[in-house]
């Protein structure tokens, strides 16, 4: 009897372990992004699809469905829109099946991508960040061939696709001018954003501050108002340690951060990081810091610690991402304050009107794809930015409506007069004067380049260095960080 | 192509082999012959073994000085670590010694086919070349290349991913301070040769301080910036180890005692070992929150004082990484010094307190050295623990910051490697922990090592 039971005990321990790593592979959305890099549970999911042989029941109801592998660097509730909007997709789509997959932050995403395409198994669509546009761009597998296609040139002119109607056209002005290049439309703009400024309104009026500052200096004089005032907090102002805040200042006082027309007329060679513009900016803020009107969380890029600081009325003022439009409204209304948004202020000296980039992402078509399994994705790419999605999808974040079409939707819902404060973005980047400043800037190697900038600044603020001597040494490791990635792309 | 220059390098490392491995056979009654052979072919090889691989880049035309002297110091370094080896092997003494000094196994003997050991021991092997020899040969050839992930290609770059770093700011002093390790390092060998006690007391204490100036010469050596991260971490890992092993000494010997409920103690005690290092950063995140930590709230309540923002404050900030990474470890050392209490012989500690030692003069006297063992084998582990793992604490805590200031050797690779995508300079910076902590270890095996008491 012996025999047999081990034998059974065996068998059943191999089941289960089969269970297991089925399980594993199915639901691994969420649970642990990084494996993805790995390419066990997405051959486990897309087995079916691309072999096409009949064995393995069950999962898939016919043989042929085709996957669309979509990987975005979202695994919060953004992801759980964007995986309704696949479902909403696949249902009205026969053959084909988008599977959205969330990754925890773009590098972990690019990394997983040139994992993958090492491997022979990319993904269809990846969602690369506005600085790594370059990157995307240059991005080559290992035969030397680019990675990614121009979205443009793969709709080829055509009005719809598999019946969805291409909406790329109709892309507001900032966004296409950013992702113009060299004449192409590249990627399909998604999430995009712009810096703005968010105010808590009844702060300022118990501290008896009237107005809404627009430059520097009215910024600076109603923060010594409010601090000398009875309701006054520990400081006035603050905003995260990123780069994207320094870059959108350069924008505004029309200066470039690289040469040939911020890298636009051509691959950009020399960056500036002592332009007057950044300087001034620096030496501005660095005063504020002194002064104890800005307040500085000690952490590069702390979106959380600063939006805390502000949802927890520990400031009046916040300059941030259009991104959080909704949630930050929504801080004040559960929060019992009046949250208004505001252009970002600029440099009176220098600027009268705005200039401000966007910031964000697009999604990127991988080049290769089978024809059919291309345009499925590029279905999808347009039906996700279709008005009725564009629309939905600023409402629920705040990114900015994407589309003329879905800015107009918006507008005969009322619903930017129901929130005034949804309008500030658009019309802030619309303001922007065309021109390569504005356009923002393309370089290699800008993500490390944006690190050496926010390393300088911490720097600058943490242990009151000057600015302009710090941001020769900064200017000095940029400028390397770009020569030597034009050494191995250009 | 500086040629020349190579051929007399190469000759006088042969020359020096010739010399000191010669020597050598004649003091353990080997032909000398035989050791200027052997001295002279592992004097030209070794350093070959380092430089065909690279090409003999570093004595190209138009290389840097430091390139060139880098190259060099390379060839005579690998010259010297194979005089030595090659001094052992020709030594027939060495191996019995090893024996009585209880760091060599004796190899038991495998009846049947000679293929079965290999056959056995292939899975080991397998997984040994598959994912840490490959890597490391990898790792070797990445740090001589400009080379980013996703990159069409790479670029060769010599020895510049490592000379680049090198860089000293007061070089006068640099080279002071490497004469004096140099003369301390003679000192403790003549000294250790001694036959009079009184000097041989003397050879620890040189080492010690040549190692000391070893570590101000390193630090002098780099660059600005790199300095920085050398400081950074030797601040943390000696005040990890240090603080750590005095700790958990003090904690274990209070646990020792014969109390109530003793074993729910140390119970309770070894727990945070059980916590992985990114855990212990963000408790210790959320502890020391200038705004709302509980730590904050109390300074505040009961002494009035403002915590200071130790994100923003560089020693505070180095203070809070160490105290985390002691208390991840504290557990760990607990439960090595438990044990070694228990093994500290009573009778030694009954003689003492009939000769009237104190409790302090037993614990000095007795405990502590009869635990020199232990604390030995505390102190490698420790300090590996403090280069390699104190990584998820300080990601989680600081990240580096502020300004670098808690950024040690183990971060900057991974910034440079991973969000920087240098995997060039990632794997040269890494190269270069490794050799610290091999450099390390073999200097506790020597000092520490000899002084340890197995109680044997």
């Amino acid at each position: 009897m012996r025999g047999p039971l081990r034998a059974r005990r065996l068998l059943a321990g191999a089941l289960a372990a089969g269970l297991l790593l089925a399980a594993c592979g199915s639901d691994d959305d969420s649970s642990d992004d990084t494996s993805g890099a790995d390419p066990a549970p997405t051959t486990a999911a897309a087995g079916g699809g691309d072999s096409g042989d009949g064995g393995d029941a069950g999962d898939s109801t016919s043989g042929e469905v085709v996957d669309v592998n979509v990987w975005i660097a979202f695994t919060d509730g953004r992801l759980d829109w964007t995986q309704a909007v696949a479902e909403e997709f696949n249902s009205l789509i026969d053959g084909y099946r988008v599977v959205v997959q969330g990754y925890p932050d773009y590098e972990s995403l690019f990394d997983a991508t040139l994992l993958a395409v090492d491997q022979g198994n990319p993904p269809s669509v990846v969602q690369y960040f506005e600085a790594a546009t370059t990157d995307a761009q240059d991005a080559v597998d290992s035969s030397g061939d680019p990675i990614f296609t121009s979205v443009e040139a793969a709709i080829g002119g055509r009005s719809e696709i598999l019946g969805f109607p291409v909406v790329l056209d109709d892309v507001v002005e900032s966004a296409r001018n950013y992702y113009t290049l060299d004449g192409e439309f590249k990627s399909m703009p998604w999430n995009t954003s712009s810096a703005i400024m968010f105010i808590n309104r009844t702060l300022l009026d118990a501290a008896g501050v009237e107005g809404t500052p627009a430059t520097w200096d009215e910024l600076e004089e109603a923060c010594d108002q409010f601090l000398a005032s009875d309701a006054a907090t520990n400081a006035c102002v603050t905003w995260p340690n990123h780069s994207w805040f320094i870059e959108q200042t350069i924008a505004q006082q029309g200066a470039t951060l690289v040469n040939n027309e911020n890298g636009r007329s051509a691959r950009a060679t020399e960056v500036d990081l002592v332009s007057d513009a950044m300087i001034d900016y620096l030496e501005w803020w660095s005063g504020l810091e002194d002064a104890g009107v800005y307040v500085y969380t000690g952490t590069q890029r702390d979106w959380g610690g600063t939006y805390d600081l502000f949802a927890a009325q520990g400031v009046p003022f916040l300059i941030y991402s259009s991104s959080d439009t909704t949630l930050l409204t929504d801080e004040g209304v559960n929060g019992g304050f009046d949250v208004e948004a505001a252009f970002m202020p600029r440099n009176g000296d220098r600027t009268s009107d705005g200039g401000n980039i966007i910031g964000g992402a697009t999604l990127w078509l991988v080049d290769g794809l089978p024809d059919g399994q291309r345009d499925a994705a590029l279905a999808f790419l347009n039906f996700l930015n279709n008005p009725e999605n564009a629309a939905e999808w600023h409402r629920v974040t705040g990114y900015i409506p994407i589309t003329e079409a879905s800015v107009a939707l918006l507008e005969a819902e009322g619903w930017f007069d129901e929130n005034p404060n949804s309008r500030v973005a658009n019309e802030q980047l619309a303001a922007a004067p065309a021109s390569p400043a504005t356009a923002g800037a393309l370089m290699g190697n800008f993500v490390n380049i944006r690190n050496v900038i926010t390393e300088a600044i911490e720097d600058i603020l943490v242990n009151d260095l000057d600015p302009a001597t710090r941001m020769q040494t900064a200017q000095a490791d940029a400028q390397r960080l770009l020569d030597e990635y034009n050494q191995l792309f250009g | 192509m500086n040629a020349g220059a190579a051929v007399a390098v190469l000759l006088v490392t042969a020359a020096l082999g010739a010399f000191l491995v010669g020597r050598a056979a004649a003091r353990v009654g080997r032909p000398t012959g035989l050791g200027i052979a052997i001295g002279t072919a592992v004097g030209a090889l070794a350093p070959l073994a380092v430089m065909v691989p690279l090409d003999f880049c570093t004595f190209d035309a138009g290389v840097s000085a430091t390139d060139l002297w880098f190259g060099i110091a390379l060839m005579v370094g690998v010259a010297l670590v194979a005089y030595q080896l090659a001094a052992n092997a020709i030594d027939p003494e060495a191996r019995l010694r090893r024996k009585r000094a209880g760091d060599d196994v004796s190899h038991g003997i495998f009846r049947g086919h000679p293929f079965m050991p290999w056959l056995l021991l292939a899975p080991t092997l397998v997984i040994l070349v598959l994912f840490l020899y490959w890597p490391a040969i990898r790792t070797v050839r990445l740090s001589t290349q400009l080379v980013r992930l996703g990159a069409p290609r790479g670029v060769d770059r010599c020895v510049a991913n490592f000379t680049e770093l090198i860089g000293p700011t007061r070089p006068v002093w640099t080279l002071v301070v490497l004469l004096v390790s140099v003369a301390l390092f003679f000192g403790a060998t003549f000294a250790g040769r001694s036959s009079s006690p009184r000097v041989a007391r003397w050879a620890s204490l040189l080492s010690t301080a040549g190692v000391g100036a070893i570590l101000v010469f390193l630090a002098l050596l780099w660059t600005a910036s790199y300095q920085k991260v050398f400081i950074v971490t030797m601040i943390i890992s000696v005040g990890t180890v240090a603080g750590g092993l005095v700790i958990s000494l003090l904690i274990a010997s209070l646990a020792y005692q014969p109390v109530r409920g003793a074993s729910v103690y140390r119970t309770l005690l070894v727990w945070p070992y059980a916590i992985s290092p990114p855990i212990a950063g963000l408790l210790f995140f959320v502890m020391f929150d200038p705004n709302s930590g509980i730590i904050e709230h109390w300074l505040d309540r009961l002494l009035g004082i403002p915590l200071p923002n130790y994100r923003q404050n560089a020693t505070l900030a180095q203070f809070v990484v160490i105290l985390a990474s002691i208390w991840k470890t504290l557990g760990y050392n607990l439960l090595f010094y438990i044990a070694g209490l228990q093994t500290v012989p009573k009778d030694q500690l009954e003689a003492a307190t009939l000769d009237g030692a104190g409790s302090f003069a037993r614990f000095w006297y007795v405990v502590i050295p009869a635990l020199s063992p232990i604390t030995f084998f505390l102190i490698v582990t420790n300090l590996t623990y403090a280069f390699f793992e104190t990584f998820g604490t300080i990601d989680y805590l600081t990240a580096g910051g502020p300004a670098g200031a808690t950024r040690v050797a183990m971060y900057e690779i991974y910034e440079v490697a991973i969000p920087g995508r240098d995997l060039g300079r990632g794997a040269a910076q890494s190269l270069i922990l490794f050799a610290g902590v091999v450099a390390l270890t073999v200097w506790q095996f020597r000092s520490t090592g000899r002084r340890v008491s197995y109680g044997r």
